[in-house]
């Protein structure tokens, strides 16, 4: 141990690889790795466990969905707006998990140099906001389209004509091209993603700031209630499949979603009759652009879109049928969340001094004015485009695959990115010369043995922090609200991690108190396995997961802030919620009873029930 | 002719010069619709008429002429000799046939004939230091019958001459008379449950919650601080409970068995650590706090108990609000930092910019 052995959690070096997991680093960039070279000043800094964006160990294509989001976080708060105290977060990869910490600036010079900079600029987007969101939305449809159409040549015996005859670039240049361009429309994507996205975070902490200073006794609750949009497009998927859901019944079609049958099956089925052509035919309709939407947050190849992998929104689509058959209101009550956001607003106004309420007012507006961009992007870029990203690095898979070099075009998602490069190079290398490749020989053992390190992987469980516990607040807007990162909540996981944890605190997301059985969810693809009355207990939520919110009776989560994805929907449908706890999913297994109460933020095991 | 009594639903915030503050507040919250147990009020002119007689003025100020406010025995036999001269004299005729009056209509009203009523002292002027140390804080409970009235009546008035009343007169402004005082008399609320509450936090001034202080039986419990109450936090703008602390409530007054004055009892160990508010009445009890400080138009400090018979919400009754004075102004500081800046430039603070001012 170093000069850090004070701190309540462990030293970035010394955690263990997991038995079995030796060599896991091979999948990983170099500089995401901790080392001797560091270790000062990685032991001296707090790293927690993104577990809100990466809950799962990283396959090593999935790389690209840490570097993107870092490179485009840092270089907009750092370099374009020089946000004062903040400069960007810093990765490392441990054991496959991804940990994080802000980068801070504490001279004050420097911030009252980076002021001036930071005033001039986003000063110019708080003033023309609508109008620059309007080019944001061109520019990322613009970029979605240029993804979904990037053609991937096939390598043929011979060249087309046009290349013989019309100066077409050959394949080589044309292949090699066409990968470069995809990994740079994916980082062009993460730099539109965060354009707007910490200015936002920013007038929304400023308004909650305020309403704290005025109004001490507020949850948060109303504050984030007061801000949020109703009619806004990360619901509007889930809205649809509740339409379609009503429109099969009223067709009388709903039997042909009976349990257990695969979307393939149910659609065979309704195209035997006129009623369920005339459904399928709505369902098309609705597909450009709402089945866009992800299973997962688009961090991971494996989050496909519901174009892609159907049996969500297919699942969801019986729910809500489930639902209308025993006479349950599906809808979103967006009518009286639109009246409460109201009346929050005009009371609490109402509560304050003349000029307090001028404040109010114009801080309440200006969130009101950014917060559709919070709210939204994530449609575009982590659903909308990630999933047409992925969709084409599999296009890649299948040329390597075609010739041998990888078994399955999915194996591809095992290499890095510049492995798939050095691929391709070689594919079109030994594809033009016709001599013998080392790549079919090279890859797949290298597939296989990273698939099964991956396997292993996923059973380890990363401590929620590592590191030396800060002794200033942070001050990063972004993570205070994105990930929740308070003293308070460091403090409490601190506590967690020695002892015994009946009980777990995080943040009071949403208000009131529930008993049930837990089921815990730490990947997306087992949010099917969720029965009616159970209560969530996941590492995040993420949009995706909406459907499955009308049959729970709580959630829990180990990541998260007040505006985090469980919390907004939990309080749309009045279920008590506790986000943030750090080590839920580690401490409570399936079929445990718990108490949540989300008024306190408090989750109790209760006693009597063991794991299964 | 002096005025000696009226019925507490003729009295305005204006009549508390001749009536005290508790008095005219009282006459007050019914003129504002909220529920407060029906009563009378007794003038300071009263208490000048009795005075009147007998010479008793005189007689009083005769005994605490020259007297030393820091000779604490001499302070003490001065406080008996005035009580023992008071307690000799008759209240006046005048006044015992206005109580007469009221006490009969109110017996009407309850349908006893003999109901039971509180008697408290009503002081002038709104500092609460100087009710305390001047011993205007008397209360007589489960009072009956004129006579008992008057002897309550009485007794008030007697307090006015308690040693530390006296000697914090004393000291205050020699020669300055003697004091007013009003009472006031009003129909007894058994109450299953009782308590205060703040039309704001009364830690942080919060305007947007009510702070509810609750315990078994009647007031006392709790105002005299004899008992931990149940400490509720409620939002005025969503009725959400934000913080309930539910306490072991040891004791609690009730009426005692013999028909007059109270008693204080053991709480049964099963409904110590019961909540004795539910969601219902925490609600009612906000909504009157807020309907409260709406006719008020400032924030006050209110009495208020849940009888144990009657149909709630009927039975929830105020016994006597005031104005808060003494908590923070919440963000008074935060706001006046933020005086004068636009949203824009409070945005930029939040991302470390320095304001002027901040």
């Amino acid at each position: 141990m170093s000069t850090t052995s004070t701190s309540a959690f462990p030293s970035p070096l010394s955690i263990a690889t997991p038995e079995g997991c030796e060599g896991w680093e091979e999948m990983y960039p170099y500089y995401a790795l901790l080392g001797e070279d560091r270790r000062q000043a990685d032991e001296e800094r707090l790293w927690f466990w993104n577990s809100m964006h990466f809950p799962e160990p990283m396959s090593a294509f999935d790389v690209v969905a840490i570097d993107g989001p870092y490179y485009a976080l840092a270089n907009w708060q750092n370099r374009v707006f020089a946000i004062p105290p903040a400069m960007g977060i810093d990765y490392r990869i441990v054991n496959g998990y991804v940990f994080i910490t802000p980068n801070a600036v504490t001279d004050p010079e420097l911030i009252a140099e980076r002021a001036a900079y930071f005033g001039a600029r986003a000063g110019y987007y708080f003033a023309n906001w609508d109008e620059l969101y309007g080019r944001w939305r061109e520019k990322m449809t613009k970029l979605i389209a240029q993804i979904s159409d990037l053609a991937v040549p096939e390598l043929p015996t011979y060249e087309d004509d046009d290349v013989a005859f019309e100066d077409r670039d050959t394949s080589f240049v044309r292949v090699l091209d066409a990968y470069n361009q995809a990994l740079r429309m994916h980082e062009q994507m993460w730099q539109h993603h965060f354009e707007f996205l910490l200015l936002g975070y920013g007038a929304y902490l400023t308004f909650s700031d305020f309403c704290k200073s005025a109004l001490p006794e507020i949850p948060d609750q109303h504050i984030a209630q007061m801000v949020s949009g109703i009619d806004v497009l990360l619901f509007r998927p889930d809205t649809e499949l509740r339409r379609l859901a009503r429109l099969a019944r009223e067709a009388g079609i709903d039997s042909s979603f009976s349990d257990g049958r695969t979307p393939e099956e149910i659609v065979a089925e309704l195209h035997q009759s006129e009623a369920g052509r005339d459904w399928l035919d709505a369902l098309e309709a609705v597909k450009d652009p709402w089945f866009n939407m992800g299973s997962g947050d688009g961090f991971y190849h494996h989050h496909r879109s519901w174009l892609d992998d159907p049996s969500i929104p297919f699942s969801a689509i019986r729910g809500h049928i489930d639902a209308l058959a025993e006479g349950r209101d599906t809808e979103r009550p967006t009518e009286h969340l639109a009246a409460e956001r109201n009346r929050l607003a005009q009371e609490y106004g109402a509560l304050l001094d003349e000029q307090a309420r001028g404040t109010f007012d114009e801080l309440l507006g200006l969130s009101r004015t950014v917060f559709p961009y919070v709210e939204e992007h994530k449609f575009f870029c982590e659903y909308w485009f990630q999933s047409r990203f992925f969709n084409k690095i599999r296009e890649f898979g299948a040329l390597l695959a075609t010739h041998g070099f990888l078994h399955d075009g999915e194996d591809v998602f095992q290499l890095s990115r510049h492995e798939v490069g050095e691929a391709l190079e070689e594919l079109c290398l030994t594809w033009a010369h016709g001599g013998p490749a080392r790549g079919p020989h090279h890859w797949p053992p290298i597939v296989e043995r990273r698939r099964a390190l991956l396997e292993r992987l996923k059973q380890w469980t990363p401590p929620p922090a590592m590191g030396t516990m800060p002794t200033e607040a942070i001050n990063d807007p972004i993570s205070v609200m994105l990930w929740g990162i308070t003293p308070e909540r460091l403090q409490s996981w601190a506590s967690a991690m020695s002892g015994d944890s009946r009980t777990l605190t995080g943040a009071a997301a949403s208000p009131g108190v529930a008993e049930g059985i837990a089921r815990v969810v730490r990947d997306v693809h087992e949010i099917t396995d969720v029965q009616p009355g159970e209560i969530l207990v996941s590492t995040v939520t993420s949009p995706a997961w909406a459907p499955i919110f009308p049959k729970i009776r709580a959630a829990v989560t180990d990541i998260g802030g007040i505006m985090s994805h469980a919390a907004i929907v939990c309080r749309e449908y009045g279920l008590p919620a506790v986000v943030g706890t750090g080590r839920a999913t580690a401490e409570i297994r399936t079929g445990q009873r718990l108490r949540v109460d989300g008024t306190n933020g408090v989750v109790t095991l209760l006693d009597g029930e063991e794991p299964e | 002719m002096t005025e000696c009594s009226r019925a507490l639903a003729q009295l305005r915030a204006q009549d508390e010069e001749g009536y005290g503050g508790k008095s005219a507040s009282l006459g007050e919250l019914i003129a504002g619709g909220i529920p407060v147990p029906p009563g009378f009020a007794i003038s300071t002119a009263a208490f000048d008429a009795f005075l009147a007689a007998q010479s008793l003025r005189e007689r009083v100020e005769d005994v605490l002429a020259g007297l030393d406010a820091d000779d604490v025995a001499a302070v003490a036999r001065a406080s008996a000799q005035v009580a023992l001269l008071m307690r000799r004299t008759p209240v006046p005729d005048i006044v015992a046939a206005e109580v007469e009056h009221h006490y009969t209509a109110l017996a009407a009203a309850s349908h006893k004939r003999q109901p039971p009523v509180a008697v408290r002292s009503s002081a002038r002027g709104e500092d609460s230091a100087e009710a305390t140390f001047a011993g205007q804080q008397e209360t007589y409970l489960w009072v009956r019958g004129t006579d008992g009235v008057c002897e309550a009546i009485r007794g008030c008035w007697i307090s006015l001459y308690s040693p530390e009343a006296i000697s914090y007169r004393a000291r205050r402004a020699a020669g300055g008379g003697a004091p007013a005082m009003g009472v006031a008399v009003q129909l007894m609320v058994d109450a299953e449950v009782s308590g205060v509450m703040f039309t704001c936090s009364p830690l942080s001034g919060d305007p947007s919650v009510v702070a509810i202080n609750a315990s078994w039986g009647l007031g006392l419990g709790v105002v005299g601080g004899e008992v931990t109450p149940d400490d509720f936090l409620i939002s005025k703008v969503s009725h959400e409970v934000l913080r309930a602390t539910i306490a072991d409530k040891q004791i609690e007054y009730v009426p005692d068995p013999g028909g007059r004055g109270t008693h204080r009892v053991a709480v049964a160990p099963e409904r110590r650590t019961l909540a004795c508010l539910d969601d219902t009445r925490l609600r009612a009890l906000v909504e009157t706090a807020r309907a409260i400080e709406r006719h008020f138009g400032s924030r006050q400090d209110v009495e208020w108990a849940i009888a144990r018979t009657g149909e709630f919400p009927e039975n929830l009754f105020v016994l006597q609000s005031r104005p808060v004075t003494a908590t923070a102004q919440a963000g008074s500081q935060a706001v006046a930092d933020r005086a004068g800046l636009d949203a824009m430039s409070l945005v930029l603070g939040t991302f470390g910019v320095k304001q002027r001012g901040q």
